[in-house]
């Protein structure tokens, strides 16, 4: 029993960062993984946020799950996700100032992010706490992931440095951390996680057809 | 009064080609890849977009600078500008049906995607930040709708040609949008320092 | 062989694409006309020119051929595209990137493969690239590299000297001081002139000579490879915008001939907004769009911040040409589905 609870968990953890990664896979809420990823510190710490703020909504939402009418869902979800949004945007001001200063408006907007909403709506209001929970997890994880891949290398390669720290004293390629070189560098990794995919899937399941 | 007016103007250009809401900012990326496939939906959802946008801002601050100031409740914005689009979204979709189904017909599907983009909530907030006027905050719309709409209506054209184009398979669709949404906005750099407000 | 291979290339090419044997005529011819402002370079910015044109001929090259090797499509290069693309992109390179301290030898390179790759390739090759591919890997090195790409040397003394003097292009001196310490560093009005018509100034290795480029452009133009509209239209737009609004504080106080001859005008003019691929093919669309790069071009030289505007507003024209082509046809189609409409109703 426990076993099998583990083996679930795990799965449904491995599908958020994998086989449903928000941004390279499902394509939804790309604004903020391209906006804030110019460097390191900035990626990670939207991506704890949005961590955050799924993990909480999926737990209040799995909670009240027998509460809401059916009819008035929505509205309930949208509150609940711009009560946890407003709840990370006021502490992230207090707590690191310096980065709220430079992405307040994308946290703030992490409130119209289609793949929270989605996770509440698809999973959390029809699942129990703990599977919801990790599903939050998952999603965040997964979310979390690949803003620190993207802010990685537009960091590493347009400023030469990681997490303000400089590796290399040149700016190798200063567009990366540009908006154009932005969409360049998101553009690109998905195309190679397409490739990827497509390879594995070939490998793994030729019976697929 | 002619000050003012060319503020105004400055603003409308600034948000509509300078900081272009898609090119340097990164909003509303959803609806810019998932409806710039084609230049007919392009086309209606930047005339939907750009009338919810200006309606849905002038709303915002009134609300904002009439209620939500005096009342010191200024931390709850993201909570009401959302709920305001969301209102509005619903009331305009019930009144659009019974008054003209004709435009519901047209228009009715971009309405529902609305709610959900970043950019519609996004130039309240800015109002609200940069403690812009009335005037203001309904150029800023304006500019920000009408800088939306031609970014999907170029985009929506070049994703035409793009039908007939040979891509290579792993960046067939969303990637090879990506690298085209770069490019425009390298070209668009060249309209940097234009304006510095 | 050589014969078959031809033949294998001919049945290979979708209809869109002229056939090989002209696309290739028009690559070679197109880089013949562009062989004087070349040479016009490389004799006033001396060997590091050469190099650095060759440098971004070669990589173009072999970006293509390795590109096409790894996805395994026919190899295409002796159309004569990638040759032709590098040829600009080196032409619009300043000569002093041929340096080794500090190293800059890497940016004609870059600039290469993105114009090769990323803007021609991956759309599907030649014929579907929404923009011009030397102007997009220039626009890329200016971004990446705005120092290196910004170091302008003067105009040689001696053809083999490696390191020249640095100074500012004349738009540069235009945009920083006003026109009259131009008129003063050139010596005098006319001094001004010859330097810029022949080419004896600051500038991207291609684009000092206006005379040499004329050249070229009138030789196209003669041969029907290009046609007059979109270069008209653009220069004529950007003389009346200069002449109107160039000058300081009057209207109908500036200078057209230098902002004409000066800069990438010319260059830009004559064979960047003349691609076929990259603009309307239909006369009327390549009056707009020639008219659209001239006035941004102007808006960029006189308001914006940078000092030169045309790779820019070629760029942004790019983006338009798909929806003008489509603007200049549906009008007349749209003009006959109302008729058919009002006809069905009754």
């Amino acid at each position: 029993m426990s076993q099998g609870a583990t083996i679930n968990l795990k799965d449904q953890i491995l599908n958020g960062i994998i086989k449903e990664n928000t941004i390279f896979k499902l394509a939804l809420s790309l604004c903020p993984s391209i906006a804030v990823t110019n460097n390191l510190k900035n990626g990670v710490l939207m991506g704890v946020a949005v961590l955050f703020v799924q993990v909480m909504v999926n737990l209040t939402i799995s909670l009240l799950r027998n509460v809401i009418q059916p009819k008035v869902r929505l509205p309930i979800f949208m509150l609940v996700i711009s009560g946890w949004v407003t709840v990370t945007d006021m502490s992230m001001a207090a707590l690191v100032p310096d980065v709220y200063k430079q992405m307040g408006l994308y946290i703030q907007l992490i409130v119209a992010f289609a793949s929270i909403l989605a996770r509440a709506e698809m999973f959390a209001s029809k699942n129990k706490f703990i599977p919801s929970m990790a599903d939050g997890i998952g999603m965040g994880i997964g979310f979390l992931f690949a803003l620190t891949v993207i802010s990685f290398f537009r960091e590493l390669l347009g400023k030469g440095s990681l997490w303000g720290m400089h590796i290399v004293y040149t700016k190798p390629l200063l567009i990366l951390i540009l908006p154009a070189g932005g969409f360049f560098a998101v553009g690109i990794l998905m195309a190679l996680f397409n490739w990827i995919d497509a390879r594995y899937m070939k490998k793994t399941s030729p019976v697929s057809h | 009064m002619s000050n003012e007016f060319i503020k105004l103007f400055e603003l409308i250009l600034s948000a509509s080609l300078i900081n272009n809401f898609v090119f340097t900012r990164f909003l509303g990326l959803c609806i810019f890849f998932g409806v710039s496939k084609k230049m007919e939906t392009a086309v209606g959802m930047s005339i939907t977009f750009t009338a919810v946008m200006m309606i849905s801002a002038a709303m915002s601050w009134v609300i904002f600078n009439f209620i939500m100031v005096p009342l010191d409740i200024t931390f709850l914005k993201i909570i009401v500008f959302i709920g305001i689009i969301a209102g509005l979204v619903q009331a305009s979709d019930t009144i659009m049906r019974k008054i003209t189904p004709g435009l519901y017909y047209k228009l009715g599907i971009y309405l529902a995607l609305i709610s959900t983009n970043c950019i519609i909530l996004a130039v309240p907030l800015v109002n609200a930040g940069e403690k812009y006027s009335l005037l203001e905050s309904l150029a800023f719309a304006f500019g920000s709708g009408i800088g939306f709409a031609l970014a999907l209506i170029i985009m929506a054209s070049i994703r035409e040609k793009l039908e007939l184009a040979d891509v290579p398979a792993p960046f067939k669709g969303l990637p090879m949008a990506f690298i085209v949404t770069g490019l425009i906005a390298l070209a668009f750099t060249g309209f940097s320092g234009l304006i510095t407000l | 062989m050589s014969v078959k291979k031809e033949h294998e290339l001919i049945v290979s090419v979708s209809p869109h694409v002229r056939s090989e044997e002209t696309t290739s005529r028009i690559m070679w011819t197109v880089s013949l006309a562009l062989l004087p402002a070349a040479l016009a370079g490389i004799y006033f910015f001396g060997l590091k020119a050469l190099f650095i044109t060759a440098l971004c001929i070669v990589s173009s090259v072999v970006s293509e051929r390795f590109y096409l090797k790894i996805v395994g499509k026919k190899s295409v290069v002796g159309d004569g595209s990638a040759f032709l693309t590098g040829l600009l992109l080196g032409m619009n390179m300043p000569a002093s990137l041929w340096s080794f301290s500090p190293f800059t030898a890497h940016v004609p390179v870059i600039a290469s493969f993105v114009a090769i790759v990323i803007t021609k390739q991956l759309f599907g090759g030649l014929g579907f690239n929404v923009f011009n591919p030397a102007l997009i890997g220039r626009a890329f090195a200016l971004i990446s590299w705005p120092k290196a790409m910004t170091i302008w040397n003067e105009p040689a003394a001696a053809f083999l000297a490696m390191d020249a003097k640095t100074t500012a292009t004349p738009l540069g001196i235009l945009k920083e001081e006003g026109v009259t310490r131009l008129i003063e560093v050139f010596g005098d009005k006319i001094n001004l002139y010859t330097h810029l018509l022949t080419g004896n100034r600051a500038g991207s290795i291609g684009e000092t000579s206006a005379v040499a480029i004329l050249i070229g452009g009138l030789f196209l133009l003669y041969r029907g490879y290009i046609t007059w509209h979109i270069p008209v239209s653009f220069l004529g737009t950007a003389a009346v915008i200069a002449w109107v609004f160039g000058g300081k504080g009057a209207l109908f106080t500036g200078d057209p001939i230098v902002h004409l001859i000066s800069g990438g005008m010319m260059l830009g003019a004559w064979f960047m907004a003349t691609d076929y691929v990259t603009s309307p093919s239909i006369r009327k669309g390549q009056i707009i769009f020639g008219i659209g790069c001239g006035f941004l071009t102007m808006l960029i030289r006189l308001k914006g911040g940078y000092p030169e505007g045309v790779m820019f507003a070629i760029l942004i024209m790019n983006c338009f040409a798909p929806l003008i082509d489509r603007g200049v046809r549906s009008r007349v189609f749209g003009a006959v589905k109302q008729v058919k409409a009002k006809e069905n109703r009754k």
